[in-house]
């Protein structure tokens, strides 16, 4: 059939699986950053069976994400149409999505054994939590909670547990290197170096070093030039109130 | 993409560390609420952190708990800092235990070091955007090489980086207040320790990777028998000496080198790997006009050690032009650059040596017996790396047995000692040393090296080595002279 026959209709639909997919990768990449944000305090003083539940959910969910993500990259794929602005753009979704799943396999195989470090089995074993400062909570879980995968759900199958789903991942992997040959080096990243700087909005955002200030004590009364002149004009008005 | 799934004998293997589980079992017993280390908060000004530790408690726990001193209790915690078990609140970059009121807090075990997981550069470009982010552009200098590095490196994967430092931001701003900040401690400590700003040092600086993975069984294969039959062949054929022969030759060693070794005895002035300061290299430089007292001590050691310090050879080449035997040092150092030269020159290098020191009537002959310059001659037909073995090692043995005497009560060696310097030693307080660290500047580049090193080669031979056939010649026409005289 000759190709300028094809149907505006078909068209239409690739475009809308291509922006499908992109969106995917974007809730992919949040799932698995709120996933990361979580494993942070495995085996830390907030660790518990509530922290696990929650791990195993976002997994769930990831899951799901990658699994259709999958089907639908490797049938996009695998159209055997040469078109080649469609092609690169599905490429690059392509080497994104390879990325980010071996990412995501790197967080899985450490949750995997820091849960075998800290097995909360026994009231007992809840003594050798490491005592990080943190105090928990579970903002970030309701933030994962609200990603959606952007089409309708209903065909995959369950979660499996955390080394089965490691290993398949594996297998995974090694299947997505070997079907389909994408040259990875002939992906170019859209977006300028430094380009992110300045691009989200931080409202009352200081940095590390400011949030780190120590209250000054009115003991240490000689030196008020002391590291930062904001600590300082603080340190004043302390001694004053004392 | 990273091409893991590739078995590449690329030396991708890091080293054994098998301390890390043993201070894993450590850190774990210190978290014990009865026993373990005491923990206190930390007051800022937004908030008030607990779990904080100060470094003269966990001093005196390491202490308790394995019945040492507090000087090794420091030791043993600088060690657990050094590795990112536990981090400094104040001066992240220095990963010592300071055993005063100063305040430390333990790693999370998400970020804990282990040995079978590489750290990757991808999580570090994450980790950089993700700063880029917060800071608005505001990284340190050796942050902005690395984050530029990364872009060229990783390019193909740039999108996935700073999608997932944005999500990576989004989801830290979800938390609490507190729980941000000592997030953000926990990521900036670890990666302090695996990607160290110049002028820190850390315990998983690994070095050189490995060729095989220490973590995986080795396949019993017939190459693996073969080998292990090959292993035992050879240590049947070993030589062996008596126990109190060996141990003799130990003791002996060791009085002789006890005070000259860096890490039983203190340096002087100040060893530069704990100072910071380069002034026992500078002293110990090769082209220093007075060498140290140390340095022309051990000198007297052996003749391999005078040998092997090129000062040193400065000093015997002086002697020896002295008693017209130059020949002999010239022809083993041209021996030793056929051994350790570049394979193509070897065939050219044989050719010259011949010509100068071994052909009949060569102007700078030198005097081996018989049947070694027989056999020397010979294999010159087929020069390989080790043909003049035979040569060198006989020549070797004549300068040890009579020059080597010689020189050791000759006016030269004296006058080396007479020169000799007496370095006094370094005392450095705190803050110089750490002014020290912060002053660390790189040494010469090895081009300027070895460009110094060939003008000195060149002026060497510049200044004429003494030619015997023109020594002779000259003899000769002095004769010839007075007889015409006569």
């Amino acid at each position: 059939m000759n190709r300028w026959r094809r149907s505006v209709g078909e068209l239409q639909a690739r475009r809308q699986q291509v922006t499908e997919c992109e969106q995917a990768l974007a809730a992919l990449s949040k799932v698995t950053a709120c996933f990361q944000q979580m494993a942070s305090s495995l085996g830390s003083n907030t660790d518990g069976s509530g922290l696990r539940e929650e791990l195993a959910d976002i997994r769930a969910m990831a899951h799901r994400i990658y699994t259709g993500l999958h089907k639908r990259l490797i049938t996009l794929l695998t159209e055997m149409e040469q078109r080649q602005e469609d092609r690169e753009q599905v490429e690059r979704l392509w080497v994104l999505f390879l990325s980010s799943l071996e990412t995501f396999q790197k967080d899985l195989q450490k949750t995997s054994s820091l849960q075998e470090l800290f097995p909360l089995t026994q009231r007992r074993d809840r003594s050798t939590l490491i005592k990080t400062g943190y105090s928990g909570g579970s903002e970030v879980a309701a933030r994962a909670a609200t990603v959606q995968t952007p089409w309708v759900s209903g065909e995959e199958e369950r979660c499996p547990d955390l080394q089965k789903q490691i290993s398949r991942m594996d297998s995974l992997l090694q299947e997505m290197l070997q079907t389909v040959n994408v040259p990875v080096w002939t992906v170019e990243a859209t977006q300028e170096a430094w380009l992110e700087v300045g691009k989200e909005e931080h409202h009352d955002d200081e940095t590390l070093e400011d949030l780190m200030q120590v209250e000054v004590i009115s003991q240490d009364s000689t030196t008020t030039g002391c590291c930062h002149h904001l600590n300082c004009r603080l340190g004043c008005l302390l001694c004053l109130v004392n | 993409m990273t091409i893991r799934n590739v078995h590449d004998c690329g030396q991708r293997h890091r080293p054994r560390v098998a301390c890390l589980k043993k201070v894993e079992a450590l850190v774990l017993e210190m978290q014990d609420p009865t026993s373990g280390v005491k923990s206190q908060t930390q007051r800022l000004v937004i908030t008030t952190i607990p779990h904080a530790l100060t470094g003269e408690d966990v001093v005196a726990w390491i202490a308790k708990r394995f019945n040492v001193d507090a000087a090794e209790g420091c030791a043993i915690g600088t060690m657990m800092v050094a590795f990112g078990y536990i981090y400094p609140l104040r001066d992240h970059k220095r990963l010592i235990l300071k055993s005063d009121a100063s305040l430390y807090r333990f790693q999370t075990p998400y970020f804990w070091p282990a040995q079978q997981w590489p750290v990757e550069d991808t999580d570090y470009a994450i980790y950089l955007a993700k700063r880029n982010i917060r800071k608005n552009g505001v990284l340190e200098l050796h942050e902005q090489e690395q984050y530029n590095n990364l872009h060229k490196w990783l390019n193909h994967k740039w999108d996935f980086i700073v999608m997932q430092a944005k999500e990576q931001y989004r989801a830290g701003k979800e938390r609490k207040k507190p729980d941000r900040v000592v997030f953000d401690c926990q990521e900036r400590a670890y990666w302090v320790v695996h990607r160290p700003p110049p002028g820190s040092v850390s315990a998983m600086d690994l070095g050189l990777l490995r060729l095989i993975d220490p973590n995986q069984e080795e396949s019993e294969t017939s190459d693996y028998f073969r080998r292990i039959i090959i292993f035992t062949e050879q240590c049947i054929m070993r030589p062996r000496v008596k126990s109190s022969v060996s141990l003799g030759a130990i003791v002996k060693y060791i009085t002789t080198y006890k005070l000259h070794d860096a890490f039983l005895s203190p340096v002087l002035p100040s060893n530069p790997w704990l100072t910071d300061d380069p002034a026992y290299w500078d002293l110990n430089s090769l082209t220093i006009d007075n060498p140290t007292r140390m340095r022309v001590e051990r000198w007297t050691f052996s003749f391999g050690e005078l040998l092997s310090d090129p000062r040193g050879r400065d000093g015997f080449r002086l002697f020896l032009k002295k008693e017209f035997s130059s020949e002999n040092l010239a022809f083993w150092e041209a021996c030793e650059a056929v051994k350790w030269g570049t394979a193509s020159t070897i065939h050219e290098k044989a050719q010259q040596i011949y010509k100068t020191f071994l052909a009949r009537g060569a102007p700078r002959w030198i005097n081996i017996d018989g049947k070694t310059m027989e056999v020397t001659v010979r294999g010159l037909k087929h020069p390989h790396r080790y043909v003049l073995d035979a040569a060198q090692t006989h020549i070797y043995m004549l300068m040890k047995k009579d020059k080597y005497g010689r020189y050791l009560k000759s006016p030269v060696y004296m006058d080396y000692q007479r020169r000799a310097t007496d370095p006094e030693a370094h005392n450095f307080t705190e803050t110089q040393l750490a002014q020290n660290a912060k002053n660390r500047r790189p040494s010469l580049s090895p081009i300027i090296l070895r460009q110094q090193e060939e003008e000195q080669q060149a002026k060497l031979e510049a200044s004429g080595p003494v030619d015997l056939t023109q020594v002779m010649s000259k003899l000769d026409k002095r004769n010839m002279l007075k007889e015409g005289q006569k």
